[in-house]
C-alpha cells in the first residue's frame, strides 16, 4: 500500500484532499512559526535546495501585459538560497536590526489554498493567498498582500517541505517602508 | 509663504534647524526654487534604448514622459494633457508610437507634440484652434552626461557640465569605469515616511551612520571563519583613512582608501580585481583604487559603488519615493551581472539588509518632527576638516580627508540655501561668488 491509500484508509480522504489537507497543515504551521518569531524552527520547514524568489511588478498597458511581472535574473525583492535566508534570520538575531527591533508584530493570514500534482510524484504545486498585517512600535500598521506559488516535496511518508516559492506582491510600488520579514 | 532661510542654518556652527525636513511652508518653496530650478535625473540611455521606448518619471511631483526618438534623441515633456489636466500616459515604461490621453482622445507624439484631436475639425474654430501651440509642457532642457539624461526647467540654469563641476571626476569613478558603460537591469520602488533631504544628505554625508544603523548586516554578512580584520570588506573600510568631497553646487560624496573591491559578494569582487589595471589606463590609479563610495548630485540622485543608482521624489515633506535601479557594467559575464543584482536585492532593496533600517531611522526622525519643541531643535552637523590645501592631492574640488565629516553635507545645504534664498540662477551664483572673495 502506497503512503496516500494507507492514510485514505486511516481518515477516510481520498488522496487529492489528503494532499491538500497536508498543504494546508503545512501553511499553516508556517504561518504560526513565523506570527511567533520563531525563524529558526521556519527555515527547517525548508528543503536544502531552496530557492525563494519574489519578482517585482510594473505597470506596463495591456499589450506588454507579459513583461508586468519581472522576470528570473530580473528585478526581484528576494532572491534567496536556504543559506541566504538563514543570514536574514541570524540578523534578526542580532538584536540590532533595528528595522525589526523592538520586533514587530505580524499575523500572517493564508488563504486560498490550492493544490495540483506535478510531473514528480514527489512534488506538488501549492498556490496560495497571504495577507500580512504588520503592526510595531507606537502606532505603525501596514499590510502586503499576494500571491504565492509553492512546489512542495515529499520528504518522508507524508511529510512535506517548501523546495521553491514565488512571492507575487500586489504592489508595484512597494507602499510599506521595508520587507524586513517573510512572506 | 514666509521663510527664513538664514534663521534654518548656521553653516559657521555647523547647525541645521529640523524645521526644513517638515515644515510645509519650505516644501512648497523647494517645488519651485529647487526641484523647479535643478538638474534633475530622467533616465539612462539603457532604459530607453530603441526608439519610442519610453518611461514616466518626475521633476520633483511634477511627472514627466521621457522618451527615446526616431532620430537618437531623448525628450522630456510634462505628463499632463493640455486640454483638462489628465495624465497623459499611464504606463511605468514601454515602448510607443504616440500617447493618447483616454479622457478625451488628444493625441501626442512621443516628443510631446499635439498630433490629433477629435473632431478638431469641426468642432473648434480653425482660425482660433492651432495645435502646434497646444501641447505640454516640455521640459525646458535635457543634457546628458555619458548616457545619463537629466532635465530642467529652468532657462538660466548653468549647462550639466558646469553644474556637475568637479563632481564628474567622482561621478566618473561610478559610471566611466569599464568600456561599455554600465546598464540598468533591475528596478525597486518604494516609499518611506521621511522628507527627502535625509536620504540626500547621507548619501553625501554620512557613512559614519553605517557601523552602528547596520551592525547587524556587516555582522552576519562576514562569512563565519573564513575572514580576518584583514580581508573583512567593511572592517577594512571603516579603519582605513577616507576623503569627502563638497561641491559648490550642492553635490557630494565620500570614500575609504581601500585599494581592491569592496564588494560583499566574491564572484563580483574577483571580477573587480580583475579589472583593476583596465581601469586604471581608462580613469588612472587614484579613481581605480579609491574615490568611490556613496554620492549625491544634488538634488535627488544618489548612487553607491555596489551599483544602486536611485533617484527620490519628493512626495510632501513626511514622505519620499525611492526608485532603486541596479546598473552593471554592461562588459561583464553573465554571472557577475547577476550576483551584482542579487547582491542589491538583499542589501540595498526595500527587503534589503541594509536599507530597512535606514528607513527605521528615517520614519522615527520624521515621525518626532511633529513635535512644536522637537521640529525647532538644531542638528549638529559639527563634524568639520578643513580641506587639503591646493595641489596636495589629485583629488579635484574641495575635500577634506576624512570620511567620517559633515562637509558633504554642510555643501548640501549650503547650496539648498542659495537656491531657496534666490530667484534665479544669476543671484545663487552671486551668493557663491561673493562667500569665495570674502574669504
Amino acid at each position: 500500500m502506497s503512503p496516500d491509500t494507507e492514510s485514505m484508509s486511516v481518515c477516510g480522504c481520498d488522496p487529492a484532499s489528503l494532499r491538500e489537507l497536508r498543504a494546508q497543515r503545512l501553511l499553516h504551521r508556517e504561518a504560526e512559526l513565523l506570527d511567533a518569531w520563531q525563524f529558526e524552527e521556519w527555515l527547517e520547514l525548508m528543503t536544502e535546495d531552496l530557492r525563494y524568489w519574489a519578482p517585482v511588478r510594473t505597470n506596463r498597458m495591456w499589450r506588454e501585459r507579459s513583461r508586468s511581472i519581472s522576470m528570473p535574473g530580473e528585478s526581484a525583492h528576494f532572491d534567496e538560497s536556504l543559506d541566504q535566508l538563514r543570514e536574514r534570520v541570524d540578523r534578526l538575531a542580532t538584536h540590532m536590526a533595528w528595522a525589526e527591533e523592538p520586533p514587530s508584530r505580524t499575523r500572517h493570514l493564508v488563504t486560498n489554498i490550492r493544490v495540483e500534482p506535478t510531473a514528480d510524484p514527489a512534488e506538488i504545486l501549492c498556490r496560495s493567498n497571504f495577507l500580512v498585517y504588520r503592526t510595531r512600535s507606537e502606532r505603525d500598521m501596514d499590510q502586503v498582500v499576494g500571491t504565492r506559488e509553492d512546489i512542495l516535496r515529499e520528504v518522508g511518508p507524508g511529510e512535506f517541505k517548501i523546495a521553491r516559492r514565488t512571492v507575487i506582491f500586489d504592489m508595484a510600488t512597494i507602499l510599506v517602508k521595508n520587507l524586513s520579514l517573510f512572506y | 509663504m514666509n521663510v527664513d532661510i538664514d534663521g534654518l542654518f548656521d553653516f559657521d556652527a555647523g547647525m541645521v534647524c529640523a524645521e526644513i525636513f517638515v515644515d510645509e511652508d519650505v516644501y512648497k518653496l523647494e517645488l519651485e526654487r529647487v526641484f523647479g530650478r535643478s538638474w534633475v535625473f530622467l533616465a539612462h540611455d539603457s532604459m530607453i534604448p530603441r526608439a519610442g521606448d519610453f518611461l514616466q518619471t518626475y521633476i520633483g511631483e511634477d511627472p514627466i514622459v521621457v522618451a527615446r526618438q526616431k532620430d537618437g534623441s531623448v525628450r522630456a515633456f510634462l505628463n499632463q494633457c493640455i486640454h483638462r489636466g489628465m495624465r497623459i500616459c499611464r504606463a511605468d515604461e514601454g515602448n510607443a508610437r504616440s500617447f493618447m490621453c483616454s479622457f478625451h482622445g488628444w493625441t501626442y507624439d512621443t516628443a510631446g507634440n499635439l498630433t490629433g484631436v477629435p473632431h478638431e475639425k469641426t468642432v473648434y474654430r480653425p482660425n482660433t484652434f492651432d495645435k502646434s501651440t497646444r501641447g505640454p509642457r516640455k521640459v525646458t532642457r535635457v543634457e546628458s552626461y555619458k548616457g545619463f539624461h537629466f532635465g530642467t526647467w529652468a532657462e538660466d540654469a548653468p549647462s550639466l557640465l558646469e553644474y556637475l563641476g568637479d563632481m564628474a571626476w567622482y561621478f566618473d569613478a561610478y559610471i566611466d569605469r569599464y568600456s561599455g558603460g554600465l546598464e540598468a537591469i533591475a528596478n525597486h520602488r518604494w516609499i518611506i515616511p521621511a522628507n527627502w533631504k535625509l536620504k540626500a544628505e547621507q548619501f553625501a554625508s554620512d557613512a559614519l551612520h553605517a557601523e552602528i544603523s547596520h551592525a547587524s548586516a556587516i555582522q552576519v554578512m562576514t562569512p563565519k571563519g573564513t575572514e580576518t580584520a584583514e580581508t573583512n570588506h567593511a572592517v577594512r573600510a571603516v579603519n582605513a583613512t577616507g576623503h569627502q568631497f563638497a561641491s559648490p553646487y550642492g553635490h557630494g560624496t565620500g570614500w575609504f582608501d581601500v585599494p581592491g573591491s569592496l564588494h560583499p559578494d566574491p564572484v563580483v569582487a574577483n571580477w573587480e580585481n580583475e579589472q583593476r589595471e583596465n581601469v586604471a589606463s581608462r580613469l588612472g590609479a587614484l579613481r581605480a583604487d579609491t574615490a568611490r563610495g556613496h554620492a549625491t548630485i544634488f538634488p535627488n540622485f544618489h548612487f553607491l559603488l555596489n551599483g544602486t543608482f536611485r533617484v527620490v521624489h519628493p512626495r510632501g515633506p513626511n514622505e519620499m519615493e525611492i526608485w532603486a535601479w541596479t546598473m552593471v557594467p554592461a562588459e561583464a559575464p553573465e554571472p557577475v551581472k547577476e550576483n551584482y543584482a542579487r547582491s542589491l536585492t538583499r542589501t540595498f532593496s526595500p527587503s534589503g539588509m541594509f536599507e530597512q533600517d535606514d528607513a527605521e531611522n528615517w520614519a522615527e526622525i520624521q515621525r518626532i518632527l511633529r513635535g512644536k519643541v522637537a521640529r525647532g531643535v538644531r542638528l549638529s552637523y559639527e563634524m568639520v576638516h578643513d580641506p587639503l590645501p591646493s595641489g596636495a592631492s589629485e583629488f579635484p574640488g574641495y575635500v577634506v580627508p576624512a570620511n567620517y565629516s559633515d562637509v558633504a553635507a554642510l555643501g548640501l545645504y549650503r547650496h539648498y540655501a542659495d537656491l531657496m534664498s534666490s530667484h534665479t540662477w544669476a543671484e545663487a551664483v552671486e551668493m557663491k561668488l561673493q562667500r569665495e572673495a570674502a574669504k
